[in-house]
């Protein structure tokens, strides 16, 4: 693909320059802190009485969290529900801010393919969120450490994070589609909106026992370790980050761009 | 003659809205074209449809002699633009955003960032935020990422957008260098008929989407009305000297006398005899063009009272 590395360098550079990086940094660091005070809360009695509410929410934390292996899935559960909105921040970001800011009519006349600026795009964002996916996992194993969880081994932590890992790449190719929606709303609502609907979608269609077909709810149903993922459950997470991809190829390469 | 710009019956239609209709043009290279009309007038769709940024609803366009396609990457390494209000990323600086720019169009040596910026001015501003910089200073850098590759072709619209009037006189004497010495072809957008009338050899006026007039600018004085305005110290008697002399003239509100004929306006001198000879001498004689802006407004009908009664 021609001059991709120039793209990938535009993309990165504009990415970094911004303050996105570390507000999305902080972000992924406050899931496992998070946990890891909840925890703590619910260890220690006499502070956990004095802050009721947030009590009973620590004491279903602890309850879900007791050893390292159900540690660990929590982490992963955390990147398919809270990683998802803060990767669907950085999608919406990187492509609804050149129709918000007003840039995007400065990629379109250029004879530089639209095929490498997506790329570049697409690419910036897999790695931008690899890289929170692994800013979680690497905290979470550090406050697990920490907090002194039972049933810890080398194994179980690397076949947890292993798990994180595999949850942390389906949920990024799952937020692949809100780079349409981000093109095809010009900005960054569309597809938080777009997000929060598939959030309430997940939970319903995971309660209802076909969580395996909705892509979104793949993720999600990994880290918890349910049975009932199937290879078409990977296959329906793949062809929708496909679809997401070619959807918003072909917005940007057809779409009328009147703003 | 190679054409540098060329449409036929390009069109655009929103819904029910007809944003640009049947617009034939042809811009001869190394020629300075303006595109005038008001405020959505249909200025900025033509000059996406000829960047490919909009599909004709009917038509086509050329531009460089390659037929403009949605999505396509030829002609555009030769063409630099501006398009309505400049943007640029608010967070890199004036070197990074041309940086961008440079690498958006490959073979664009490193050496043309420092170039443009000293071109351009910006020397004192090149690392500070864009975000940071005035309304006249990212209209400059808005020129300087058109202009980084050194184009054949530059889709302006208005240029002159937050400048200062050093500013304005700069940017044309760019403009004019740049067709002069390098034989580029400008075609501009702009409302202001004063402001292109200075700069270019052809004006295309368009007005609800469709092209009124095409003119050279030795056609634009030909069409702008003249008129001959005159003041004597006896008015009324001035006045009937020259009707009985069969000049149509007429009293204006302020005291003076208005002749429109062509044979006055062309030789105020044989007015001049006249009245001296009758005894009311003038006390002032001016021949009076259009002001352009009333020309502008006479032609798309928006006139009003404005215009020479």
């Amino acid at each position: 693909m021609n001059n991709l590395s120039d793209m990938i360098w535009i993309e990165w550079r504009k990415a970094m320059r911004s303050r996105m990086p570390l507000w999305t940094a902080l972000g992924s660091l406050f899931m496992p802190l998070g946990i890891a005070f909840l925890i703590f809360v619910a260890r220690n009695s006499d502070i956990s009485q004095k802050l009721g509410l947030i009590s009973a929410k620590a004491n279903l934390i602890a309850y879900a969290a007791t050893d390292w292996p159900a540690y660990l899935g929590l982490t992963g559960v955390i990147i398919a529900a809270a990683g998802f909105l803060l990767f669907v921040i950085i999608i919406s970001w990187v492509f609804g801010r050149e129709f918000s800011d007003g840039t995007v009519k400065d990629l379109l006349a250029v004879p530089v393919p639209r095929s490498s600026i997506l790329a570049a795009k697409f690419l910036v964002v897999a790695v931008w969120a690899a890289g929170l996916s692994l800013i979680i996992l690497i905290a979470g194993l550090i406050t697990g450490a920490v907090m002194q969880l039972p049933g810890g081994s080398i194994g179980v932590a690397l076949q947890g994070s292993v798990i994180v890992a595999i949850t942390g790449f389906l949920v990024i190719v799952v937020v692949l589609p809100f780079a349409f929606f981000a093109s095809v709303g010009r900005g960054y609502l569309l597809p938080i909106g777009v997000a929060f609907l598939t959030l309430i979608m997940t939970n319903i269609l995971a309660l209802a026992g076909w969580g395996e077909y909705f892509p979104w709810a793949v993720p999600g149903l990994l880290a918890q370790g349910k049975s009932a993922l199937t290879l078409v459950s990977y296959l329906i997470v793949f062809l929708t980050g496909m679809a997401g991809v070619i959807a918003t190829y072909l917005w940007w390469k057809y779409a009328d761009q009147n703003r | 003659m190679n054409l540098a710009i060329e449409t036929e019956n390009l069109g655009k239609c929103y819904r029910d809205v007809r944003a640009v209709e049947r617009l034939s043009l042809r811009v001869a290279e190394g020629e300075i074209y303006a595109f005038l009309g008001l405020n959505g007038a249909g200025k900025t769709t033509t000059i996406r449809m000829l960047l490919g940024m909009i599909k004709p609803t009917t038509g086509y366009a050329q531009v460089l002699q390659t037929r403009v396609r949605l999505g396509n990457r030829e002609p555009w390494e030769s063409v630099g633009y501006l398009v309505e209000t400049p943007h640029c990323y608010a967070e890199l600086t004036v070197t990074e955003n041309l940086e961008v720019a440079r690498r958006l169009h490959p073979g664009t040596p490193h050496e043309a960032v420092g170039r443009i910026i000293e071109r351009m001015g910006l020397a004192e501003y090149a690392d500070r935020r864009a975000g940071n910089l005035s309304q006249g200073n990212t209209q400059r850098l808005g020129l300087a990422k058109a202009l980084l590759h050194s184009p054949k072709l530059l889709l302006l619209d208005e240029p002159a957008n937050g400048l200062d009037p050093a500013g304005i006189v700069e940017i044309r004497e760019l403009l004019l260098e740049l067709t002069r010495e390098q034989g580029v072809t400008v075609f501009m957008s702009s409302h202001i008929l004063a402001e292109v009338s200075r700069l270019a050899q052809r004006i295309g006026i368009i007005h609800k989407g469709r092209l009124l007039q095409e003119l050279n600018i030795d056609e634009l004085e030909q069409n702008r009305k003249k008129r001959l305005l005159l003041r004597a110290r006896d008015v009324v008697s001035a006045c009937q000297v020259l009707i009985a002399a069969g000049q149509p003239a007429e009293i204006q509100k302020d005291g003076s006398i208005e002749l429109k004929n062509a044979a006055a306006v062309e030789h105020p001198d044989d007015i001049n005899c006249l009245l001296v000879k009758a005894g009311t001498p003038p006390t002032q004689l001016m021949v009076e063009e259009e002001e352009l802006e009333l020309y502008f407004l006479r032609l798309v009908g928006m006139d009003g009272g404005l215009q020479h009664e």
